[in-house]
């Protein structure tokens, strides 16, 4: 009898904290504030000038000099 | 640690073209070595030799072969490449070089403009396997390292140079270190001037290496036969030099339409001319 009661009263505490934790979870689906994805550059930071013979476009990590080259990339 | 202060700079030619190597505080005796150590590689990775490494390779398909650490490290930068690109960068291009008459040096007198016939280059997987150590190419491919070469070699040169120095190979070029001015490598791309920093830059072209309206060098592995893709020469900055190469002609053969759309998600700088 009294094994009886501490079985029934185990399975009882196991539905009832399955149910209210899917209860919490169904409920706190996900925090729209939490930084899922690591910050990265924007593409849009990227600029375009137009010169003679085509286009030249500089992404956010390539700055523009006024400096003389010492060397250029050019087809060999 | 900045490493501001006068370049020294050392050129001279090789792998049939112009190289130059730049560097901030270094003894000039590692420029030279640089020039010996281009001048050992060129001679072990040219096709145009009967006897270096990557001809002996070619003439031997259907078995493996013992290869150098750096052919196996070239091996394994083409197939690298050839996935980035979605199979437009295809170093089997052997025998398509040679069926439209590239067959020696431009140094040695122009190529003979021959009938042009397509024939799509096989996947390079499909004909080219590695192994630590060893290689083994399928009968009837044949291996041109071209432009891949000049940017893999340009990388090395870079990390061996120190932490501020440039390396140009014809073009391909691998920039280490803050420069001579602490913000950069100042280089020219399409006109202008950038500052590169730890960054590569190749250009590919049809404009050099043609030898008629039709002939020229690069290949489209779609057809087996020169690009036709309404674009005349790309330039490129990324993260490396081989990388730059890579997307360079990648962009060239994808054509002015997709180009932009492709450099923006593979290049951090890029000049198309049509």
């Amino acid at each position: 009898m009294r094994t009886g009661i501490l079985k029934a009263g185990a399975t009882l505490l196991t539905i009832a904290a399955t149910a209210l934790s899917a209860l919490y979870v169904t409920a706190h689906l996900k925090n729209p504030a939490a930084p899922l994805q690591p910050t990265v550059l924007s593409a849009s930071g990227a600029t375009t000038v137009s010169a003679p013979g085509g286009t030249l476009t500089l992404g956010p990590s390539v700055q523009p000099s006024t400096a003389h080259p010492v060397t250029s990339t050019y087809a060999s | 640690m900045r490493h501001s202060g006068p370049v020294d700079s050392h050129h001279f030619e090789a792998l049939g073209t112009n190289c130059s190597l730049f560097a901030v505080g270094l003894a000039r005796g590692r420029l030279l070595e640089g020039e010996f150590w281009v001048r050992r590689m060129g001679a072990r990775l040219t096709r145009f030799s009967p006897d270096s490494e990557l001809s002996r390779f070619n003439a031997s398909p259907g078995s493996w072969m013992d290869v150098s650490p750096e052919l196996e490290s070239l091996l394994r930068e083409s197939l690298r490449a050839y996935e980035m690109s979605s199979g437009l960068v295809n170093v089997a291009v052997l025998r398509a070089l040679e069926g439209v008459g590239y067959t020696r040096p431009l140094s040695d007198g122009q190529p003979i403009a021959t009938e042009l016939r397509a024939r799509p280059l096989p996947p390079l997987p499909d004909v080219l396997a590695i192994r630590p150590g060893a290689a083994r190419l399928e009968p009837g491919a044949g291996i041109d390292l071209g432009g891949l070469a000049k940017g893999w070699m340009a990388d090395r040169l870079g990390d061996a140079l120190g932490p501020n120095a440039l390396a140009n190979l014809g073009g391909d070029l691998s920039a280490r270190g803050m420069g001579p001015a602490g913000d950069g490598w100042p280089v020219g791309l399409g006109g202008s001037t950038v500052l590169l920093r730890d960054q590569g830059a190749a250009t590919s072209s049809v404009r050099r290496r043609r030898w008629s309206v039709e002939h020229h060098h690069l290949i489209d592995p779609r057809t087996g036969l020169p690009a036709q893709t309404g674009l005349e020469e790309v330039s490129v900055v990324a993260t490396s030099g081989a990388e730059a190469e890579v997307v360079a002609k990648t962009a060239l053969l994808v054509g002015p339409a997709v180009a932009p759309a492709y450099c923006a998600a593979h290049a951090l700088a890029w000049w198309l001319s049509p």
